[in-house]
């Protein structure tokens, strides 16, 4: 095993957890709604970008923002959709709302795209990039790009502008919120456009770099799930760093273990951390 | 001449249980009103009624008018940006954004008639600690300093009118003077404000009018001055005044 | 409140068990011999067996959830776990070593216990939407290590269950088409429906429904509230999990597809289509979407988007289910008609006579 290449394999593959993680923790930490929509989104997300690719015969940054724009239309239906619940609170129900979009979202994709795996190639999967011993490609120097910029833009938006500091008091206290005049349940639609375009940004970043199914986004269920446990809600700076180390965590286990397993060890890495501290996640 | 803030026939309940029963209230400009009543009375409810707000979910009957506007069917927020400004008892600034974070939060409605405008610079004056906590966040102020900084953004908003729920809860004895004193400036100025508090003997040294609440029942009202002597006042209030 | 005073409106709120009184009891009695007579009825053919089959299996699957929603009040997603259980202890027991389907219920009951024990214990302290994301990871997870097992089959699951066999002392009980197992079907449906109805009269099952309702008085009485979570959680695992072994004979085999999100889904929105703490909603809201599936069938995929639709639509317009929404629309109707003679009467009347007030 080299190594170095499978820092950089873990590097990468953090930046896509990350990336995947963001939206998700601040939905959470803002509206503390679960999304359980998520992987279907980030799959739907996918499979838009490469149809767009492969038969509209545009470019890739255009399918990528065709796929954000129609990701982002999404989120405003589904949210209208459930404003009526958000009004009662009620967020059980909302998170099997979720989950009954999500099983929508895959049966649609199912008609639309079938069953099939597909790659969407970008060109930029094939550039390989050659330093010393370790290789890697210029997509996985994009993916890394775009989350660490992508992270440093929110985190921005969240501590230093009118509007993050709109989004953290509905996180706080949206009744409160009312008082200030802030209209919670347009926050609430606000910040779920929001993981909208977040998971299709990572959709369009990450999916180029393995085949796509319409039965797939479980797996980033699972570790958006562990990096938001392990990172705390609604803690960017937090989703970076715990993304970054599962993503090497990720590369090393299946290196020196198995690959097939990686999600399990994940689950594994999680539960533990729950039995150690059984509060599970705080977001007071 | 009409009132600010009125309230007609205002009925509020929890479930099977009414809370506040038919309540009729005026709060005209230049005016401090005060709602007294025992614990239970329902004066919280009453005031979170008018803002159209509450922690909880109760069903509120009856009419609610600004500036002769029915604004019964508005949301909180709604009323908070014509300029109906609550400040409620409890938790009322947020713990987790600074002191400037909390008053950024606030913008100002576009209509400025009727508004009582106070600049930034205005209310730093009115409460010079909030410039020094001004990077602090709210969970590190004082119970005073939360006050002041919950009351310090209902002034930025631009308020038509003020509701003012336990300002004294929690401070020191010389601060409630201190709190009521600046209020009574605003009042002074045109500001109409509505203030429950149980700290009554303090109140209405400053207030105006004083509507007595019993039960969910408005069963006084009266000058600041008449209500003083009142009996009842009296009764609502044995052993639990503080100095 | 007294803990009496509380049992009493816990009682008051569930309707009382139908099957104490003697009438009651003979027509529910009619009521499931009409039932188990139906398929035959409806023409006896392989598919109708079929269909009334998996409307057993999936009712009972269903029950296990319903059993936590109702008297936890939370969101298991992880049940199909207990259902995996269910189906691969009988598939690899009776492939592996031929052993009856006593032996392999066994199993799947034992498994099942084990599991949500473990479960149970990770998410003890959980708050509620923790609950439901533990479940629903662990589900993906064991879905995955089962997918990549080669001991449990991997990808292609295990085929060549053999009949199921259940030897009864005097006679030997064997099935394997759906009119062979539909007695098997139709006698665990039975058996899950008399244990959640007596589960409700139990002590543990009125502890629960205490501990949801209001958690600082049933605390105060001296309730463990993570006890109580703990057990009801446990207790709800065979009943998925056999309902899991019977699919696994019926099917003849049993693959990672036991851990499909349309199992999940179908759990779920059988159970609020109809309403919470009904106890044939999984039943009825099973029947409804498997005859929608049959006969009314757009597709696979089509028929995702139809089951996932019908949840949120329930969800968003009536929580409360249909039950709620039909015993809503009958209370309007008899109130209007009431209402209109109360008027033709008091406009006859002469005055004086107090009038009702409208509502």
């Amino acid at each position: 095993m080299n190594f170095s290449q499978q820092a950089i394999n873990g590097l990468v593959i953090g930046s896509g957890y990350a990336c995947v993680a963001l939206g998700w923790t601040i939905l959470l930490g803002a509206a503390r709604l679960v999304n359980f929509a998520h992987g279907q989104m980030y799959m739907l997300a996918a499979f838009i970008c490469w149809f767009i690719l492969t038969r509209a015969g545009v470019s890739y940054p255009v399918a990528a923002v065709a796929s954000i724009v129609a990701m982002a239309l999404l989120g405003v239906v589904m949210q209208l959709t459930m404003n009526r619940l958000v009004m009662t609170q009620n967020l059980t129900s909302l998170m099997i709302v979720t989950l009954g979009f999500g099983y929508i979202l895959q049966g649609s994709a199912g008609l639309l795209f079938g069953g099939a795996p597909h790659t969407m190639t970008t060109g930029l999967a094939q550039k390989q990039i050659r330093i010393g011993e370790v290789w890697f490609t210029q997509q996985d120097i994009l993916i890394l790009v775009v989350t660490l910029v992508l992270y440093a833009v929110i985190w921005l938006l969240l501590k230093r502008t009118r509007q993050g500091s709109i989004i953290r008091s509905v996180a706080e206290d949206p009744k409160l919120a009312q008082l200030f005049g802030i209209d919670s349940r347009a926050v609430y639609v606000g910040v779920f456009v929001l993981e909208a375009v977040l998971v299709a940004i990572s959709a369009v970043l990450v999916a180029p770099r393995t085949p796509i199914l319409t039965s797939m986004g479980f797996e980033e269920v699972i570790t958006t799930f562990v990096v938001v446990v392990l990172g705390g809600i609604g803690n960017v700076a937090g989703a970076l760093i715990v993304g970054m180390a599962l993503g090497v965590f990720t590369a090393f286990f299946g290196a020196l273990v198995s690959p097939a397993y990686t999600t399990a060890a994940i689950f594994a890495v999680m539960l533990a951390f729950l039995i150690v501290r059984p509060g599970g996640l705080n977001t007071r | 001449m009409t009132a600010v803030l009125s309230a007609r026939s205002l009925g509020i309940r929890y479930g099977g249980s009414i809370a506040v029963h038919d309540a009729v209230i005026d709060v005209g400009a230049g005016r401090m009103v005060a709602v007294a009543g025992a614990n239970g009375a329902g004066k919280s409810t009453l005031v979170n009624a008018l803002a159209g707000w509450s922690r909880g979910s109760p069903t509120v009957s009856g009419e609610v008018l600004l500036n002769g506007q029915n604004i019964s069917g508005l949301a909180a927020h709604e009323r908070s940006r014509r300029g109906l400004q609550h400040v409620p008892e409890g938790k009322n600034v947020f713990g987790e954004l600074t002191v400037d974070e909390n008053l950024n939060l606030v913008r100002k409605g576009d209509d400025a008639a009727g508004r009582y405008l106070f600049s930034r610079e205005e209310v730093i004056n009115l409460f010079p600690r909030l410039h020094e906590r001004r990077t602090h966040k709210g969970s590190a102020l004082s119970g005073g300093e939360r006050q002041m900084l919950a009351m310090g953004r209902a002034l930025l908003a631009g308020p038509r009118v003020l509701l003012l729920d336990e300002p004294s809860v929690g401070l020191a004895p010389r601060l409630i003077g201190e709190v009521l004193a600046v209020v009574r400036l605003l009042v002074d100025r045109g500001l109409p404000v509505l203030v429950v508090d149980q700290n009554v003997r303090a109140v209405l040294e400053v207030a105006d009018e004083l509507y007595l609440l019993e039960r969910g029942r408005i069963v006084g009202h009266g000058s600041a001055s008449s209500m003083r002597h009142d009996d009842r006042i009296m009764k609502a209030y044995l052993g639990g005044l503080t100095e | 409140m007294t803990k009496l005073d509380v049992e009493r409106v816990v009682s008051k709120i569930d309707r009382p068990a139908e099957y104490r009184r003697p009438l009651a009891l003979l027509a529910v009695l009619c009521g499931c011999i009409a039932i188990y007579l139906l398929p035959a009825w409806l023409g006896g053919s392989t598919a109708m067996y079929g269909l009334f089959v998996m409307i057993a299996i999936l009712a009972v699957m269903a029950l296990g959830v319903d059993l936590v929603l109702s008297y936890l009040g939370e969101v298991s997603l992880g049940h199909t776990i207990f259902w995996a259980i269910g189906g691969y202890a009988a598939a690899i027991l009776s492939t592996t070593w031929n052993v009856n389907g006593w032996v392999t219920a066994t199993a799947a009951i034992a498994l099942s216990l084990m599991a949500a024990a473990l479960l149970g214990l990770a998410t003890l302290r959980a708050r509620e939407f923790v609950f439901s994301l533990v479940t629903y990871a662990a589900a993906v997870v064991i879905a995955e290590i089962t997918f990549n097992t080669d001991a449990l089959g991997g990808s292609d699951g295990i085929v060549g269950i053999p009949a199921l066999r259940l030897p009864l002392g005097f006679a030997v009980f064997t099935g394997r088409s759906s009119a062979d197992l539909w007695p098997v079907a139709f006698a665990l449906l039975l058996l899950s429906l008399l244990f959640v109805a007596r589960f409700r009269r139990s002590r543990l099952g009125t502890e629960a429904l205490m501990v949801q309702m209001n958690t600082p008085l049933a605390t105060s009485s001296g309730l463990d509230a993570h006890r109580v979570r703990f057990l009801v959680f446990v207790v709800s695992a065979p009943i998925t999990a056999l309902a899991g072994w019977l699919y696994a004979y019926q099917r003849a085999y049993v693959g990672p597809d036991m851990f499909d999100m349309y199992f999940l889904t179908m759990m779920l929105t059988s159970i609020i289509l109809v309403g919470k703490r009904i106890l044939l909603a999984s039943t009825i809201g099973v029947t409804l979407l498997l005859i929608q599936q049959n006969y009314l069938s757009i597709g696979g995929d089509g028929n995702k988007i139809v089951l996932g639709g019908v949840l949120v639509l329930m969800l968003v317009l009536w929580p409360q289910g249909l039950a709620r929404l039909l015993g809503d629309i009958f209370t309007m109707i008899v109130r209007a008609v009431s209402g209109r003679w109360s008027r033709v009467r008091t406009s006859e009347a002469a005055s004086g006579k107090r009038l009702r007030n409208g509502e």
